[in-house]
């Protein structure tokens, strides 16, 4: 089947899989098929065995393979540094082949007493529960070797968000498997020995070897191009290096708890089935054909669970809600043995015992190899490669089985200290229930730990792909000091009158440095000033030498003060400014030293008076003066002239300067024209950006209200006023709800425009034109997601999104999905994710639910 | 002041004629223009300032919104032939620091990863 016709085949079956993806995700499903159907064999007769023998062996079969994992895990680990990745699978999946046949033999020579080896005969009947006890130890490693080895390719070949989409997928592979091979333990023990199972195991491994090498050789083929390869087998690791390695990294440290955890609670819920299981007082053949006919009937529920549950428990809740269910199922489930008489009565079974033990270790199993499994290995996604590969090996094995170790000590000086040979059953059970419990709680606590760091690890592949221009122009740049220079230089070639005035508004500043005077060539200038000629209406020319010495002269700022406070100079500039201004032909340059001047005066009435009228002048340069002597004043009666300066594209920017200048008090004034929908349009664009300079939650406040409003002709300089708010000012409070619901609203009808730009284009994407203007929609969408979530996540994934690697793009959608509610995610993914045109509409359709917004 | 655009590949040039000042700005202003090429999806923009002369606080602040606008949509405002006067007042204003400035156009325009 070629690759077209295979992403089709599994498309129809609601597999949210990519084109490139197929034949990987299918030789990964095939893999995970064969690994649980085998395991499933083996695990039913290796439980049927230990339940077999007496029960104060039961702690000592996962004691012994603790103690002993250690040996395994440094072999593997060895072979896995030493060999090609392929060769290593395998080799081992061989080796496996060959100590199954090895104990069916064993089995076999005990079960049928074959005298054709008289002393291999009384070895193998003095020493059954040797063999028992290798057997499982050979199980455990067995299981837990091949089923690391796959999730191993799967961490090679897939990125986190890949995976997430398709770990469902692959997991139901192994659901099938397992029902699979459950269903053989259940049939095949009533038409022979259980043992004989065994022999069915060999014969899938040697198919999987061809499995393995399909998935070896997709696996190169996907990564042909990618941006980085994983860690080439043989780059040596050792056991003790893993074990450092985990030891000194606190997400694997909790990961690792998590798994023990899990382990544990698992196996003292086991322990308590198989009391209930041995008070049936079954045979060997009805016991294996239970248990197998109890695993097989788990499997089929838990892939039912996994294909209605799983994927949209993890999508609507995401990672910490599915990790979390399990310990809380259990700890409801372990519940009714402190209060309710159901395991036996006097040490006769019940069934109501059987159903609830059927009922946990069920529920356990079903957890187990659906969301809790296909989430654990979620987490370790994110972890960089070269630490993957050392931890997992170690943490999946070792831990696993440490985890067992502990338990069984557990059990073992419970067996002891309370005597649980002369106790009930129900009393035993009990007991470990308390202890389920415990442990169960102590798992939960780690999963609400482990989510945080989950989020820290994802992110730490993550960087900004550029600074925020605002901020970086305000980290560099004095813009108000930038315009008084440009201004100074510029009047020199105006007026001499303008450019002594703007000098000295840089002395008063203290902005006049040595530096700037040498580089705008004032040092040593002379400079020739008309004596305000055209505010005095004096004729004449004056040379002035030396300025620079006379204008940074204290003396010289003292002077000008004193005559400015001058009562007499008050009157006769008053006088002189407010004929200039009136005369109609008094030059350009006339009024805008004027307005200069204004600003450097006290704010008498008349000074006020005469800046409103020339906040009214035509000129765009006298105006530029106006505003910055307004700007010095800050009079109340100015501030309705410069709102209406806003509608002006040239003279907007100092306006919005000189308002943010006010600061605060204008607020009620800028709140009211924003809301005014009679106003001009331009001027209620500009007023967003003032707002967000004050910076504080009255005006964070006006400007949701307004965007809750739902005008779409402010609603873009309001988003990215609303995000300069949260970029400067994060202490500031949003209400999360509000926000969600205008973001959610400007989503929909993202959505809606970018199904009616693919309508119109007959099923094409959008042309580059509409799909610019649908890019600078999903930005803004961004922008307002900055005060729902955390805002340099946010950033960061928009970012990467638009400029980063097949990899970084994966983590970016991954935090999104952790950090975002479901309604919000389900309209942006198919926006933000690469996706066909089809497959995009789909989803999009789907999420507006048929009702598209206007 | 005269502002002529062509494409160059990926790259939007800006042409500029005359001095850079509110009483020169055309309508709609440089940042404007600037502004409806981002918003048609370019992302690299070059301002060629060979025929400019000056630039007044208006202008610097025209520059500084296009600079804004462009980098928060992940793209690169550039400039290019600028004189040595103009160079000043952008060493004395520290916008040097911001504005990424060549003095040859065909480097600038190599800068953004075109040949």
């Amino acid at each position: 089947m070629d690759d077209g016709r295979l992403h089709a085949f599994l498309r129809r079956l609601g597999i949210d899989v990519r084109p490139d993806e197929s034949r990987a995700a299918s030789f990964l499903f095939l893999h995970f098929f064969l690994i649980t159907l085998t395991f499933s064999i083996v695990k039913t007769v290796k439980e049927s065995l230990q339940i077999g023998v007496n029960e104060r062996w039961w702690g000592g079969f996962d004691l012994g393979t603790a103690v002993l994992i250690g040996f395994a895990v440094a072999i593997n680990t060895r072979l896995l540094n030493r060999l090609p990745r392929r060769k290593y699978s395998s080799l081992t999946l061989g080796f496996s082949a060959g100590c199954l046949v090895l104990f069916w033999y064993a089995f076999d020579l005990y079960h049928r007493r074959i005298y054709a080896f008289p002393s291999l005969l009384v070895f193998v009947q003095s020493h059954l529960n040797l063999f028992i006890f290798a057997f499982s130890f050979w199980s455990d490693i067995f299981i837990a070797m091949t089923i690391t080895q796959f999730w191993i390719a799967v961490n090679d070949i897939f990125h986190p968000h890949q995976a997430k989409r398709l770990v469902g997928f692959l997991v139901t592979g192994g659901l099938l498997g397992g029902i699979g091979g459950s269903a053989l333990a259940w049939v095949l023990p009533k038409l022979a020995a259980p043992h004989h199972l065994l022999l069915v195991c060999p014969a899938v491994l040697l198919l999987m070897i061809a499995v393995v090498g399909l998935v070896h050789g997709e696996g190169e083929r996907l990564r042909e191009g990618a941006e980085a390869a994983p860690r080439p087998a043989g780059s040596g690791v050792g056991f003790l290096e893993s074990l450092r390695t985990v030891g000194g990294d606190r997400y694997l440290r909790i990961l690792a708890g998590v798994l023990g955890s899990a382990v544990l609670v698992g196996q003292l819920i086991n322990f308590q089935f198989k009391f209930v299981v041995k008070a049936q007082g079954w045979d060997d053949a009805t016991r294996t054909s239970s248990l197998a006919m109890f695993f097989s009937g788990v499997l089929v529920v838990s892939t039912l669970f996994h294909l209605l549950a799983t994927g949209r428990v993890l999508k609507r809740f995401g990672i910490r809600v599915a990790l979390l269910v399990a310990p809380a199922v259990l700890v409801l489930g372990t519940a009714p043995v402190f209060f309710l008489t159901i395991v036996t009565a006097a040490a006769v079974p019940t069934l109501a015992g059987l159903l609830w033990a059927f009922l946990l270790r069920g529920t356990d199993k079903l957890f187990d190899t659906t969301m809790s499994q296909s989430v654990r290995e979620l987490l370790y996604l994110p972890i960089p490669a070269e630490i993957k590969y050392k931890a997992k090996v170690l943490i999946d094995m070792s831990v696993n089985k440490f985890a067992l170790g502990f338990g069984a000590v557990l059990y073992w000086v419970l067996y002891r200290a309370l005597s649980f040979a002369m106790r009930t059953p129900e009393e035993r059970v009990r007991v470990l229930g308390l202890f389920v419990v415990a442990f169960a709680l102590l798992w939960m606590g780690l999963i609400w730990i482990i989510h945080e760091h989950y989020l820290e690890k994802v992110k730490a592949d993550l960087a900004l792909k550029w600074q925020d221009g605002h901020k970086v122009v305000a980290a560099n740049v004095d813009i108000g000091l930038t315009r008084r220079i440009v201004d100074t230089i510029q009047s020199r070639e105006r007026s001499a009158t303008l450019y002594v005035m703007n000098l000295y508004g840089l002395v008063q500043k203290e902005k006049l440095t040595a530096e700037l005077m040498e580089a705008i060539g004032l040092k040593g200038e002379e400079i020739k000033a008309r004596s305000m000629d055209a505010l005095l209406g004096i004729d004449g020319e004056t040379s002035f030498q030396g300025i620079e010495d006379i204008i940074t002269d204290k003396d010289f700022d003292s002077a000008v003060r004193e005559v400015m406070a001058l009562p007499v100079y008050k009157d006769l500039m008053d006088k002189q400014i407010g004929d200039l201004v009136a005369r109609k032909s008094a030059s350009e340059v006339a009024r805008m030293e004027a307005a200069k001047a204004l600003g450097l005066m006290e704010p008498t009435p008349a000074v006020i008076r005469e800046l409103g009228r020339l906040l009214r002048d035509p000129s765009l340069e006298v105006l530029n003066y106006a505003l910055n002597s307004v700007a010095v004043h800050l009079r109340k009666e100015h501030v309705p002239l410069i709102v209406d300066l806003l509608g002006n594209p040239m003279s907007r920017q100092l306006a919005q300067d000189t308002l943010a200048a006010y600061g605060p008090r204008v607020e009620d004034v800028l709140k009211k024209r924003l809301q005014d929908r009679g106003a001009p349009p331009d001027v209620r664009r500009a007023i967003p950006e003032v707002l967000a300079r004050f910076g504080n939650q009255k005006a964070a406040d006006a400007l949701v209200a307004e965007l809750e409003a739902g005008d779409e002709l402010l609603e873009a300089h309001l988003i990215e006023a609303l995000y300069k708010v949260r970029s400067n000012h994060p202490q500031l409070r949003f209400k999360k709800r509000r926000i969600a619901a205008a973001a959610l609203y400007l989503a929909r009808r993202h959505a809606a425009d970018y199904l009616d730009a693919v309508e119109a284009g007959a099923g094409r994407e959008p042309g580059p034109e509409r799909q610019a203007a649908i890019d600078l929609r999903t930005k803004l969408l961004f922008d307002l997601l900055t005060l729902v979530a955390p805002a340099e996540d946010v950033v960061k994934a928009y970012q990467n999104i638009l400029r980063g690697t097949k990899k970084s793009v994966d983590y970016s959608l991954e935090l999104l999905d952790n950090i975002l509610g479901a309604d919000l995610k389900e309209l942006l993914f198919p926006l933000i994710e690469s996706l066909p045109p089809e497959e995009r509409c789909r989803r999009l359709r789907r999420s507006l639910r048929g009702r598209r917004p206007r | 002041m005269d502002i002529k655009s062509r494409d160059h590949q990926s790259v939007v040039v800006f042409d500029i004629d005359g001095e850079i000042t509110i009483s020169t700005m055309p309508q709609p202003t440089l940042h404007q223009v600037i502004k409806d090429e981002l918003e048609r999806g370019k992302r690299d923009i070059l301002l060629d300032l060979k025929k400019v002369d000056f630039i007044d606080s208006f202008g610097i602040g025209e520059l500084l919104a296009s600079y804004v606008s462009t980098q928060n949509l992940g793209g690169k405002l550039k400039l290019c032939s600028v004189s040595k006067k103009l160079f000043l007042l952008f060493q004395i204003t520290r916008l040097v620091t911001v504005l990424e400035i060549y003095e040859d156009c065909d480097r600038a325009l190599k800068s953004f990863g075109t040949p």
